[in-house]
């Protein structure tokens, strides 16, 4: 079965570049599920158990990133979904205020297919982790 | 990462639609803000709405490796940060700033498909960085000495400052086109009264003789023109714009033809930053969108009949600008199957045309005729079937030139030549019959006495030796209508063209060179085929303005 | 007859607000449809009519550049302070033989949609205003296909003004 992925981010732009990226090499097949602010994403994220990972935006109007994450541990929703922060800054205070938040990982922009192919070779790893 | 290398890249046009209105926004927005802080309002709310649509365009920039929109987002991101963060450093010199270089970054985003330059994006990082330090560092020494000689200080180097940031690469002003045109037109009524103030001072310079009066005024006229001529060439630098402007709407139309047609293209551009006169620029998308379709419809096969040729499944059109000795030329090519000569030379017999088919380069210029479609199918992608003669004619409109060459199933290239500027021409000055017309001196390689032993007849064709070169030479009063005079009058020819497209015409006299203000032709009198524009002498005068591109497509007459 | 460059309009001109405001006092407003403004000309002894709201200008006639293989009836170009204009032969258009210009010739410079361009006549008569009840349609004799650019004809103090339609005088069809 292929996996499925949410992405929740305002700019339209990066949507189609996720697209692209959702389309090629190990993720081809894949579903993407779009949300442009975090209100959406996270009626997505409630509607959908079996993601397997969701990038998500840290600025977005009407309900943030950070604020997300926040409504989701308060309310305890599928916890064993990874979600990934997507952002362009990276001071060691705002990493580790996601990852208190509920973040699993930091993806930082600019970033390209690869890059998002990796994260979620390590989120599937994760989740069904191989023979050691 | 270059840009080039980015795999987003074919998204650059879904990168604009996306950043450019937000750019656009921020820009309309620090223009308001500017205004409202010299009269002294904070506009609190505006400043701190606009950092939202800073990230997304500093995000974007950075995901399409667009580096210099991304240094100039950031820099006005952290602009902005400081002014939310410190009202009283809302004022003039921030506000410059921000117009500055949200002005900077809406050409950057707009130019993207065309690829920019970087260093004026890394000044302008430098300005706001040295902003934001001395308001940070003043902020401290007046919080800490309160001295007003170390104020002073400071107030000094942000003055030196503001005068860097007005006078640096970055500050643009926003300019209605049409003051631009307008400009233009004043100008050209300038240039008018100029010869006509001239041609009054050599009339007056015969009658009086020289005297002490008459050399001052030769040399004041002498300033007064180089001054116009300077205003000519500032005033044509504002009217360029880069040649991207145009083309960056075409690799999303050839991504939808290529769809339509379901054949897989893709289209290269380069030397986008090659700048155009904008009147020039507004009139090249059409003719270069038909160039386009008829590309992706026509000249590219199918992906089985590339397979059978070998050649790659994607098919590539190259569009490129390039500045040569004071012309745009504009190359477009495609690998697709070539033109078909054979069937260029049945329809030419068809419609009755006399054709060397030896000479390929004459045949492929048929296809700019009118009614010379070779394509068997219409397909409703190439819709009405523009032909290319429109395409010729919209170009031959701009002063330019459009030439075709192709190599049988590799491919076709389309060259047009484009005048600099549109409006304002050097030409050589010729009578013909007791009326004088113009000659643009970019087509003219020299002018001739015409000597009794240098001119013939063969077959009872004018030609005459030149160079070396035996040159066809025609009568201008038999080109223009007003038929060949009785022997001796012409006493020079101008030779026109290049290579083997050389003519000389026969005239008069030798009137000289002038620039003048090109006014084209009203339609009301129709298109004539040997006059492309008028102009205004400096004795009050209309003079046509020679066509000698279509002189010289003239055939020779049998 | 030349005109020397640069020469200011005021001494070629007809001033048509002062011809108005002789013929009628200003206060006098036009009914849309009671009476037609018309600038009228004449043309060997023809007298013709054109609306007031289409005519710009009238000048002298300059020198008028020829323009080669122009469209039939395009007299050439002239200089018009700084603008190249149009100069059509309304003779040879109404189906007369070109006329050499006297000094009392004229160039009526006209407005037809957006394009400006000048009429050249024999003599431009007067600035009259003629009741619209005394326009009558041409007579059947006169009209035929290639004169429908005859939109009436006004009986008027003992004279007869050809009304001409300019857009359809002024659609030359090569």
């Amino acid at each position: 079965m292929p996996n499925a992925f949410l992405v929740v981010d305002d700019s339209k732009l990066h949507h189609q570049m996720y697209n692209l990226a959702f389309a090629r090499g190990t993720l081809a097949g894949s579903t993407v599920y779009h949300a442009t602010n975090g209100r959406e994403g996270y009626t997505l994220l409630a509607a959908h158990p079996e993601l397997a990972l969701v990038l998500l935006d840290l600025n977005m109007p009407e309900m943030n990133g950070l604020e997300l994450l926040a409504r989701r541990r308060s309310e305890n929703l599928h916890p064993h979904i990874p979600i990934v922060l997507v952002t362009t800054e990276g001071t060691p205070e705002d990493e580790a205020r996601g990852r208190a938040a509920g973040a699993w990982d930091y993806l930082r922009k600019p970033f390209q297919p690869a890059d998002i192919e990796r994260v979620v070779a390590r989120a599937l790893e994760r989740a069904a982790p191989g023979p050691t | 990462m270059a840009a080039d290398e980015n795999a987003f890249s074919e998204l650059i046009q879904d990168y604009i639609v996306e950043c450019l209105p937000l750019a656009e926004q921020v820009g309309d927005a620090f223009v308001e803000l500017e205004r409202r802080w010299q009269e002294g309002d904070p506009g609190d709310n505006t400043l701190a709405a606009l950092a939202g649509p800073l990230h997304t365009v500093k995000g974007n920039s950075a995901m399409m490796g667009i580096a210099p929109a991304q240094t100039v987002a950031h820099a006005l991101e952290d602009i902005c940060a400081l002014l939310t963060a410190e009202p009283r450093l809302r004022g003039d010199e921030g506000a410059a700033l921000l117009v500055s270089g949200s002005g900077m970054l809406i050409d950057l985003v707009r130019r993207a498909a065309g690829g920019a330059q970087p260093e004026a994006a890394a000044e302008f990082a430098e300005q706001a960085r040295a902003f934001i330090t001395s308001a940070q560092t003043g902020a401290a020494a007046s919080e800490s000495a309160g001295e007003s000689t170390e104020r002073r200080a400071g107030d000094r180097r942000i003055t030196s400052r503001r005068e860097e940031a007005a006078s640096g690469p970055g500050s643009v002003v926003r300019v209605d086109f049409r003051r631009l045109d307008a400009l233009l037109e004043v100008l050209g009524e300038g240039m008018i009264e100029q010869s006509a103030v001239i041609e009054l001072y050599r009339r007056l310079a015969r009658k009086v003789g020289p005297s002490d009066e008459v050399a001052d005024l030769d040399r004041a006229l002498l300033a007064l023109q180089k001054t116009i001529k300077r205003m000519e060439g500032i005033l044509m630098e504002t009217r360029l714009l880069p040649a991207s402007s145009v083309f960056n709407r075409f690799p999303r139309l050839v991504r939808e033809l290529a769809h339509a047609a379901k054949k897989p293209v893709r289209l290269v551009t380069s030397g986008g930053a090659t700048p155009l006169d904008k009147a020039i620029l507004d009139r090249l998308g059409e003719p270069l969108i038909h160039l386009l379709t008829n590309a992706v419809v026509h000249g590219i096969e199918s992906p089985e009949e590339r397979a059978r040729a070998g050649k790659p499944a994607e098919a590539t059109l190259d569009l490129r600008a390039t500045s040569e000795s004071g012309r745009v030329v504009i190359r477009l090519s495609d690998d697709g199957r070539g033109l078909d000569d054979a069937s260029i030379l049945a329809k030419a017999e068809a419609l009755g045309l006399e054709v060397r088919a030896s000479d390929p380069e004459q045949l492929r210029a048929l296809i700019f005729l009118p009614g010379f479609s070779t394509v068997k199918e219409v397909s409703s992608l190439a819709g009405r079937g523009v032909g290319l003669d429109v395409v010729a004619t919209s170009i031959r409109e701009l002063g330019g030139t459009i030439e075709v060459s192709s190599r049988p199933g590799q491919g076709v290239s389309f060259t047009l030549s484009l005048p600099l500027t549109l409006a304002i021409l050097r030409s050589l000055i010729v009578e013909v019959d007791r009326e004088r017309y113009a000659v643009p001196l970019s087509h003219v390689t020299a002018t001739v006495r015409t000597e009794p032993d240098t001119m013939h007849q063969i077959n009872q064709k004018g030609v005459a030796l030149w160079r070396g070169d035996l040159i066809h030479v025609a009568d201008a009063g038999e080109l223009l209508g007003t038929g060949a005079p009785p022997n001796g009058s012409r006493r020079f020819y101008v030779v026109i063209g290049t290579g083997a497209r050389r003519r000389g015409i026969l005239v008069d006299r030798l009137i000289g060179h002038q620039d003048i203000v090109v006014k084209s032709l009203d339609t009301t009198v129709g298109r004539p085929d040997v006059v492309s524009g008028t102009t205004i002498l400096g004795d009050g005068r209309v003079a046509c303005i020679l066509d000698v591109v279509r002189i010289l497509d003239q055939r020779v007459p049998a | 007859m030349s005109a020397a460059p640069g020469k200011p309009r005021t001494g070629s001109v007809l001033h048509f607000a002062d011809e108005l405001d002789r013929q009628s006092p200003a206060t006098e407003a036009p009914t849309p449809g009671a009476e037609l403004h018309l600038v009228t000309f004449a043309l060997d002894r023809e007298e013709f009519g054109l609306p007031i709201g289409q005519v710009r200008e009238v000048i002298r006639v300059g020198e008028i550049t020829r323009v080669p293989q122009a469209r039939p009836h395009v007299r050439g170009v002239t200089n018009l302070r700084g603008r190249v204009l149009a100069v059509v032969e309304i003779r040879t258009r109404l189906g007369l033989t070109v006329a050499t210009t006297t000094p009392r010739s004229r160039i009526i410079v006209v407005g037809v949609h957006d394009r400006t361009l000048g009429i050249l006549v024999d003599a431009v008569s007067q600035v009259v205003k003629v009741p619209a009840a005394t326009v009558v349609p041409p007579p059947e004799e006169v009209l035929s296909p290639g004169t429908d650019y005859i939109s009436g004809v006004a009986r008027w103090n003992s004279r007869l003004i050809v009304l001409l339609d300019l857009e359809k005088v002024l659609s030359l069809q090569d």
